[in-house]
């Protein structure tokens, strides 16, 4: 522990970084970056899928280390050796993947890890003390709560109130709005404000440009591990202009949608009801799709999409109603499901996928049991990855090594590998759950493409999302849910953001009815 | 490193390639040979500190568990129930069941197999062998079937469930070699001897290496054959992601209870093997601690097929070396339990991430008894 203490007063510039560099093998992720974080701003970082954003988050966030370069914290000089060490110096970085520990509450998770914390854990201190954090900040953090029973939105702020009640002079949010709806995003600006206005400054890291007008007072633009911009004011920039330096190619953000022709119904889902004590269920849902048709569910996060997703592929058991593909009812059954050509894509790449598994079993996984290749009941290896790199090619998964492990691919290679896995052959539905989140552009357009070509191709698709801008891009038709129920319905030509944004919010005539 | 690939940040930096796992698998044979000379030195103090020559107690140790045919035949006959119960926990392991029963299922594998074999006294001994072989795992699967079923119905931790069963076991056995199984003659709870016909006759003349412990090579057959199938693989993959495995249509009862039920299986075997090949009868202590050294090799084996068996073979020469030091030099078997410890102890540490990786869900339930899953 050779940095300064986290209580020491805050003078100083919050963050200055000189000339950082750091490479991965052969791949040079951060070149004499320069930046600088003054006090009391929300600094928005803003970059491609692999641009550099989380490496250099990491960096300050002391969890590696960088090649060259040099940093200082408050005026002092910052040379952390560890994550641990940089958390001690008040710098917290909350991740895109939480690290709450599950099993465990609210209050048990603040405790845990925490310098000085006392040897014996003191559950009414600890509780007393989430209580006071969540009022502090207008939240409902629920401290005795398993954080396993809580919402994704709801474990952020916990995750965020935590490294504030631990100290934190210097906050990091890695994309942390990626999986939340548009009201849930609204809270965490309203807090991330508020915590600006205490003096926290904020890195804020994300590929959302819509919502950094609102929230950011600067913005820094990472391309290809160099800093393109540096520290614009985000309220006199051209959101425009800065996507194009993002990616340099500005018409990937424009959506070319194919003309597809209409088939007949090939999705029937008739009074479909699901009660469940996880999460929320669903309330008596009836829509059909079409063949070619695109269908959006949109809704805030936590309102019964998981429920919907796992009743069209058949993993969960219906209280009532039926779900038809092709007039076969697949209910309650996830291997008719795949037998009537059912293709789903998990919201979760870390669900959907088997991370510590090789890139030929993944892709292979959906014969799993079927005795295809297979001999005597022995799976023939070299059949599988000869499958597999043909699958990985189709799919533009990189690199198209069968051994590679899943877990070594970036993020939108898995999602092109789950991809690969679910749409190999054309699906008679596709349920495609979040299938562009936290994608890069490249990748992004890669997974729509793959919707229109199932639609293309005949099937049903049924596009669930948190992402109005998702929805907005695929679909040909809308359905709104709220606490499980269908609050509004209507073709994207009448998508406005006060309609959708009335019904995601429950505030029409049907969902007074449903959740009163 | 993992962890930054692993968020998705760099596109495509570091794939596995076969050199890293070639790197992989030279590291974890060289920490694994490192433990072994670890546990071998903290020993050599111990004994040094109670006055013997370390050399001449290690020295007595190899020979007393490769010198001989004789010890050869001691080490092999107690490497094959360990390496036999190690792989059915593995294949319970792999798909993600921490069983800790085998030790029970063996205990009632000997009864299943002692019952058998007696009401086929008068077969021919191709038919009362074989059968008796069947009793056994079926007694064993018996055993676990309770655990399993409530595994899969009510989501009861097998951990629990399993240990407790192995405390019947124990019941049951002492009663049985108490009461009704028990000779009208004889002092100490024991069985009546083997029927004759049934029992496992000696490979090697003068050793305890008997015919059964042929079933090991059997049984690693069938492990690996069983991890290179197309069931294998579901079940592997359930064991890694237990949702994407239901979404794919593996059914998460089969797969509890088939795999629970397989590792009663192999273990009801070692209680048929120790009955009819090594003790010829049965006794209380008939499962000596095979079943809980069982569970310790597949661990320390890393539930692979080639793993399991050298930790086995490991686990039986240090067993057979440690008993013949004791009757040629005085020097105490407890020395070679301290050994069996540190290794144990010195793998924990070395797979404690894997090992607390397989478990999580297991303890998350724990805190979760009672508070959910109705």
């Amino acid at each position: 522990m050779n940095s300064e203490p986290g209580a020491g007063p805050a003078t100083g510039t919050p963050l200055s970084v000189r000339g950082i560099s750091r490479r991965f093998g052969s791949v040079q992720a951060l070149a004499n970056v320069d930046f600088t974080l003054e006090s009391g701003e929300i600094h928005a970082l803003v970059g491609e899928n692999g641009a550099g954003k989380s490496t250099l988050a990491k960096i300050v966030a002391g969890s590696i280390r960088s090649d060259a370069g040099s940093m200082s914290l408050f005026g002092q000089p910052y040379e952390p050796l560890s994550r641990r060490e940089g958390a001690a110096a008040g710098v917290a970085h909350v991740r895109q993947q939480l690290s709450l520990v599950r099993g465990l509450t609210v209050a048990q998770n603040l405790q845990l890890g925490r310098p000085g914390a006392p040897a014996v854990f003191n559950a009414a201190a600890a509780r007393a003390e989430v209580e006071r954090w969540s009022d502090e900040f207008a939240l409902s953090v629920p401290a005795e709560t398993l954080v396993d029973d809580m919402p994704l939105a709801v474990r952020q702020q916990a995750e965020i109130l935590i490294a504030v009640a631990w100290g934190a002079r210097l906050l990091i949010l890695d994309e942390p709005s990626s999986a939340l709806g548009p009201l849930e995003t609204r809270a965490l600006i309203a807090l991330c404000h508020r915590l600006r206005a205490e003096g926290t400054p904020i890195l804020y890291i994300s590929h959302r440009l819509p919502e950094l007008a609102e929230l950011a007072d600067r913005l820094t633009v990472l391309r290809a591990g160099r800093v393109v911009v540096e520290g614009a004011d985000v309220r006199a920039a051209d959101l425009r202009e800065v996507a194009t330096l993002m990616i340099g190619d500005v018409t990937l953000l424009e959506v070319n949608r194919p003309e597809i022709e209409r088939g007949s119904t090939r999705l029937r889902v008739s009074d479909l009801s699901i009660s469940s004590t996880q999460e929320v269920g669903c309330y008596g849902l009836d829509f059909e799709v079409a063949g070619g048709e695109i269908l959006g569910v949109v809704g805030i996060a936590g309102n019964g999409q998981e429920s919907l997703a796992k009743a069209l592929t058949g993993q969960v058991k219906l209280s009532s109603g039926h779900v038809l593909v092709d007039e076969v009812d697949i209910s309650g059954s996830a291997r008719e499901a795949i037998a009537a050509g059912v293709a789903h894509l998990h919201e979760d790449r870390s669900t959907g996928l088997a991370a510590a598994f090789s890139v030929a079993d993944n892709a292979t996984a959906r014969y799993a049991g079927s005795r295809k290749f297979t001999r005597f009941g022995v799976r023939l290896p070299d059949k599988i990855a000869r499958h597999a790199r043909e699958l990985a090619e189709r799919f533009q998964v990189r690199p198209p090594e069968p051994t590679a492990k899943a877990s070594s691919l970036s993020g939108g290679n898995q999602q092109k590998l789950m991809a690969a896995r679910e749409l190999e052959k054309n699906p008679t539905v596709l349920v495609a759950h979040g299938p562009t989140k936290g994608l890069d552009p490249e990748a992004a357009k890669a997974m729509r493409d793959r919707c229109f070509a199932a639609a293309q191709a005949g099937g049903a698709v049924v596009v669930i999302s948190a992402d109005l801008d998702e929805v907005a891009d695929l679909a040909h038709r809308v359905i709104v849910l709220y606490r499980g129920a269908v609050t509004d319905a209507f073709p994207i030509e009448d998508m406005t953001s006060e309609r959708v944004g009335a019904a995601m919010a429950g505030l029409t005539e049907s969902a007074g009815a449903t959740s009163g | 490193m993992a962890d930054v690939v692993a968020d998705g940040d760099l596109d495509d930096v570091r794939p596995t390639t076969p050199a890293d796992e070639e790197r992989r698998l030279t590291t974890s044979l060289s920490t694994s040979v490192l433990a072994v000379l670890i546990a071998l030195v903290i020993g050599g103090l111990i004994l040094l500190m109670s006055g013997e020559n370390p050399l001449t107690a290690y020295s007595a140790m190899v020979d007393g568990a490769f010198g001989s045919s004789f010890a050869l035949g001691e080490t092999l006959s107690r490497a094959a129930p360990l390496a036999i119960v190690g792989y059915g926990t593995a294949v319970a392991l792999r798909a993600g069941l921490i069983t800790i029963g085998a030790q029970g299922q063996v205990v009632a594998g000997a009864i299943g197999a002692l019952l058998t074999a007696q009401f086929f006294e008068n077969a021919p001994s191709a038919v009362a062998i074989p059968a008796a072989a069947l009793g056994g795992a079926l007694f064993g699967m018996a055993w676990v079937l309770i655990p399993a079923l409530l595994r899969a119905r009510f989501n009861v931790n097998e951990i629990l469930s399993t240990l407790l069963f192995t405390e019947f076991a124990a019941l049951l056995i002492e009663y049985l070699l108490n009461n009704p199984l028990k000779p009208p003659t004889a002092i100490t709870p024991q069985s009546e001897p083997y029927p004759k016909n049934g029992i496992l006759g000696l490979v090697v003349d003068g050793t305890r290496f008997h015919f059964g412990v042929f079933a090991a090579f059997a049984i690693g057959i069938a492990f690996v054959w069983w991890i290179r199938s197309d069931r294998g693989f579901s079940y592997d993959l359930y064991g890694e992601n237990p949702s994407l495995a239901q979404s794919l249509g593996i059914s998460s009862n089969r797969v509890i209870i088939n795999s629970l039920l397989i590792s009663g299986a192999t273990a009801g075997l070692v209680g048929w093997m120790q009955a009819a090949g090594l003790l010829q009868r049965v006794y209380v202590q008939i499962a000596s601690d095979i079943g809980f050294f069982g569970l310790v090799v597949a661990f320390l084996g890393g539930a692979t097929a080639g793993g399991v068996l050298v930790a086995a073979l490991l686990f039986g020469a240090l067993q057979s070396g440690g008993l013949a030091m004791q009757s040629s030099e005085g020097i105490p078997a407890s020395l070679s339990d301290i050994i069996q410890a540190l290794l144990l102890l010195g793998f924990s540490i070395r797979y404690a991430p894997q090992i607390i990786r397989l478990t999580r869900g297991v303890m998350a339930n724990f805190t979760l008894i009672g508070k959910r899953r109705a």
